[in-house]
């Protein structure tokens, strides 16, 4: 945003449109990120089904490796990076995972939520505040 | 016969003769009228041979003012089809006093449900969408939109959507569910007919289009603006369309994957929504209300963007709290994602979560407030000029300011309780969106037509407009208010309380004003055409104004700008008129170059041509259709991703020719002003 923003032939990139680097360097960059990718999936199937580790850590620990999962795609394959010519796409992503965060998160608690005002009245008289 | 049977299922599904309404007048003769009106035209475009001009100038036009143009097109003609059923509505309600009216109750609820759906989604949508898209390129100073085909693409799929809900009216039925199709009554065992089925395909054919307009739109502002227009000079118009389109990013696919899950539930058994088998209904009201609230700042917002374009040139000043402003504008982008829960207070939840989003509704009251202040200290002190727009933005500011307090007094959880789906709800909602968006789309209509066309609209006939619809609008909307105190609810067919019939009938009287108001503005239309040599605007530049949509011609060129605009501060064009920068561009001699443009492509329509046929056979459950359909628009697709030669080369000498002309123009008029 700053005045020596000079528009319109494009200072930033977007997603796909990539700077010039040789082939070579960019087929390595989506290897690098296709294996990745796969142990990660392959680690999920494992440890879904695996009785080697404390029981209750296997939810938590999916969660964990999906989370890498999607980190490894905006890397990898979406190219999102902190340089400063990705402000916009990284601007994108936090006002996307604000409005899911915000709908997700709204969702479970209101929908967590949906009796608490319904039960007959003689169980909600002695419920009011 | 029970193979003949099979053979007509496997060609049409559940379509048969008595889809066609022979037993009920009213729809069958609209639709006739409309049909025979519909040939009449097309007839006279052929016989009058201006067939291949509507085809290469503006079906296959890619160019984004001639593509906002027909949104608002679509709009208007949408909106006489939604304003009839407002009208039946009235008539009914006033007549239906202890007794059935003229309207059965399955027609009636067909009614409102399409009043709603078309008024939202046929109307506000594309009137808005078309603004933007006229609009937003030339205020940035930049040739066209990011994506000009799937520009094309967007507004044909809206099309096929409005053209999918007015088929309902004489094939089948539509759906009498109320305009957000709550389940269970539009599960299956509750709506059996396709009118559920119209409602959800019509939607997601036409959230594709609204959707791929959404992202074209974002892209536009982020990624092409012209030389020296960073963020904080850009016109408050292109904020409040980032705001708005940044919202429909977001929130549109909530919408498309709710009415998919219905979907899911209506033709393959699923239990989403259902009474039974694990499905919850509740999960339905809140997330098309998490699409739904953002939905309002998507129509209001530009809305908002209009006003202050119109307020700041109407008054001779700039925008007063610019920063505020784009603030207030981003606040509410994101605050907006935070109140969905308002819509249904009622539904259960306890005292925590209504409080929580009752007060967040409130503080969203906060930065609109900051705008009208801003609007009213942008007025003080300026020389105002009330011409037309102007007059619908104070119109404006003043019935939007009520409608925001009865919205305020409905955020509050224990009103809420006595005040949901009460007249008085359907009162305030239609104080807002009429108020806001309907009387922001006007300014912004009447604002720029002369750009749009190079003449300006008739004077009196919109003042005449205006006057009419801001009268009729109080004469209509108050009464409902009152009725909802009195304990009317909404969507009623018939009443038995004496106390609200009085009210009706004079809510059946404003909505003849309100009628009116729409003569005048047809009028205003049909007599500026005929007086189009006497209202011509040759300068470009019609009301003074201080962006730079108003420094190229009327109706700009196909490439907008000659050369890329250089811009230096806020308020460009008025910014370039102070320093007179135009007059030593000229003495200079401009080095014209040679401009690239994107080539027209009938992508869009065809795309269009082939989502009608799918939509049209899903709903009637004809399969062999929905396959011929869905291949049919992937080869389009893939012829257009194929093209060898998408744009082609304006050559310099014809750039000068056409600009030499604007430049003669506007040295006239300073040579003039020079005179004086």
């Amino acid at each position: 945003m700053s005045d020596q923003t000079h528009m319109p032939a494009g200072h930033d990139l977007a997603p796909g449109d990539e700077e010039q680097h040789s082939v070579g360097a960019r087929i390595l960059g989506y290897v690098v990120g296709l294996a990745l990718a796969l142990l990660l999936t392959a680690t999920s199937f494992f440890i879904a089904g695996t009785d080697l580790v404390w029981q209750p850590s296997i939810p938590v620990a999916l969660i964990v490796l999906a989370i890498a999962q999607m980190g490894v795609h905006l890397v990898f394959f979406l190219h999102i990076t902190t340089g400063p010519d990705n402000t916009n796409n990284v601007l994108a992503l936090a006002f996307g995972l604000l409005v899911v965060f915000l709908v997700v998160g709204g969702t479970v608690w209101i929908m967590a939520h949906l009796n608490a005002n319904m039960p007959p009245m003689d169980q909600i008289m002695p419920m009011r505040r | 016969m029970p193979a003949v049977r099979t053979v007509e299922a496997m060609m049409l599904g559940k379509l048969d003769w008595s889809a066609i309404p022979f037993d009920q007048p009213i729809p069958l003769i609209a639709g006739a009228v409309v049909l025979v009106g519909i040939l009449g035209v097309l007839i006279w475009v052929v016989v009058k041979g201006h067939l291949p001009y509507l085809w290469h100038e503006w079906i296959t036009s890619v160019d984004h003012k001639r593509i906002g143009v027909m949104y608002i097109l679509l709009a208007s003609v949408m909106l006489l089809r939604g304003g009839s059923d407002a009208i039946m509505m009235r008539i009914q309600q006033a007549v239906a006093f202890q007794s059935q009216g003229y309207l059965p109750p399955e027609h009636y609820n067909q009614i409102f449900s399409a009043h709603g759906t078309i008024m939202i989604f046929f109307v506000a949508m594309p009137f808005v969408i078309g603004l933007m898209n006229l609009i937003v390129p030339l205020q940035l100073g930049v040739r066209d939109v990011a994506f000009p085909t799937l520009n094309s693409v967007g507004f044909w799929l809206t099309a096929t959507g409005a053209l999918l809900v007015n088929l309902s009216l004489v094939i089948g039925e539509f759906a009498r569910t109320g305009w957000l199709a709550f389940p269970p009554l539009s599960e299956l065992s509750y709506s059996p007919g396709v009118g559920v089925d119209y409602y959800a395909w019509s939607l997601q054919i036409s959230g594709i289009g609204t959707l791929v307009a959404g992202i074209n739109l974002v892209t536009t502002v982020l990624k092409l603006r012209t030389k020296g227009m960073n963020y904080l000079r850009m016109p408050m118009f292109c904020w409040t369309t980032l705001a708005s389109n940044l919202l429909i990013v977001a929130a549109f696919p909530i919408l498309t994957a709710t009415l998919a899950m219905l979907l899911l539930d209506r033709y393959l058994g699923f239990h989403f929504f259902t009474n039974e088998a694990g499905g919850n209904v509740m999960m339905f009201m809140n997330l098309i209300w998490a699409w739904g609230h953002p939905e309002v700042y998507i129509l209001v917002l530009p809305a908002f963007g209009i006003f202050s374009e119109v307020v700041s040139t109407f008054s001779g000043k700039a925008l007063f709290g610019y920063r505020s402003m784009v603030l207030a504008t981003m606040a509410i982008c994101v605050i907006s994602f935070m109140v969905w829960l308002h819509h249904f207070f009622t539904m259960g939840a306890g005292p925590d979560v209504n409080a929580i989003f009752g007060i967040a509704s409130m503080i969203i009251a906060i930065p609109t407030g900051v705008k009208i202040y801003n609007w009213l200290f942008t007025m003080y002190g300026g020389r105002i000029r009330f011409e037309t727009p102007m007059l619908w933005s104070i119109g404006f500011m003043v019935t939007f300011i009520i409608g925001g307090l009865t919205g305020v007094l409905v955020a509050v959880p224990p009103a809420d309780f006595m005040l949901h789906n009460s007249m008085f709800l359907v009162a305030h909602f239609h104080n807002v969106i009429i108020g806001g968006v309907l009387f922001g789309a006007f300014a912004g209509f009447e604002y720029w037509f002369p750009k749009a066309f190079g003449f300006r609209l008739d004077d009196r006939w919109g003042k005449l407009a205006f006057w009419f619809t801001f009268l009729g609008f109080y004469v209509t909307f108050v009464p409902l208010y009152v009725v909802g105190m009195l304990g009317m609810t909404r969507r009623m067919q018939h009443y038995d309380v004496a106390a609200w019939r009085p009210w009706m009938l004079v809510a059946a009287a404003g909505m003849a004003v309100l009628t009116i108001g729409v003569i005048c503005q047809i009028m205003q239309l049909v007599v500026s055409i005929r007086n189009r040599e006497a209202l011509r605007d040759r300068t470009g530049d019609p009301w003074d104004g201080r962006s730079l949509e108003w420094a190229t011609s009327s109706p700009p060129p196909v490439f907008n700008f000659a050369f890329n605009p250089d811009v230096r501060g806020e308020d460009a064009y008025w910014d370039m008129k102070a320093r007179a920068q135009q007059q030593s561009l000229e003495h200079g001699g401009p080095e014209y170059q040679d401009i690239e443009m994107p080539r027209n492509s009938p992508t869009g329509f065809v795309c269009a041509f082939f989502a009608t046929i799918m939509g049209f056979a899903l709903i009637w459950h004809i399969w062999w259709m929905v396959i011929l359909g869905g291949i049919g628009a992937f080869a389009t697709f893939v012829v257009f991703a194929w093209r060898d030669h998408d744009e082609y080369v304006i050559p310099a000498e014809e750039v000068a020719a056409i600009d030499r002309v604007n430049l003669e123009e506007r040295r006239s008029l300073v040579s003039m002003a020079g005179a004086v």
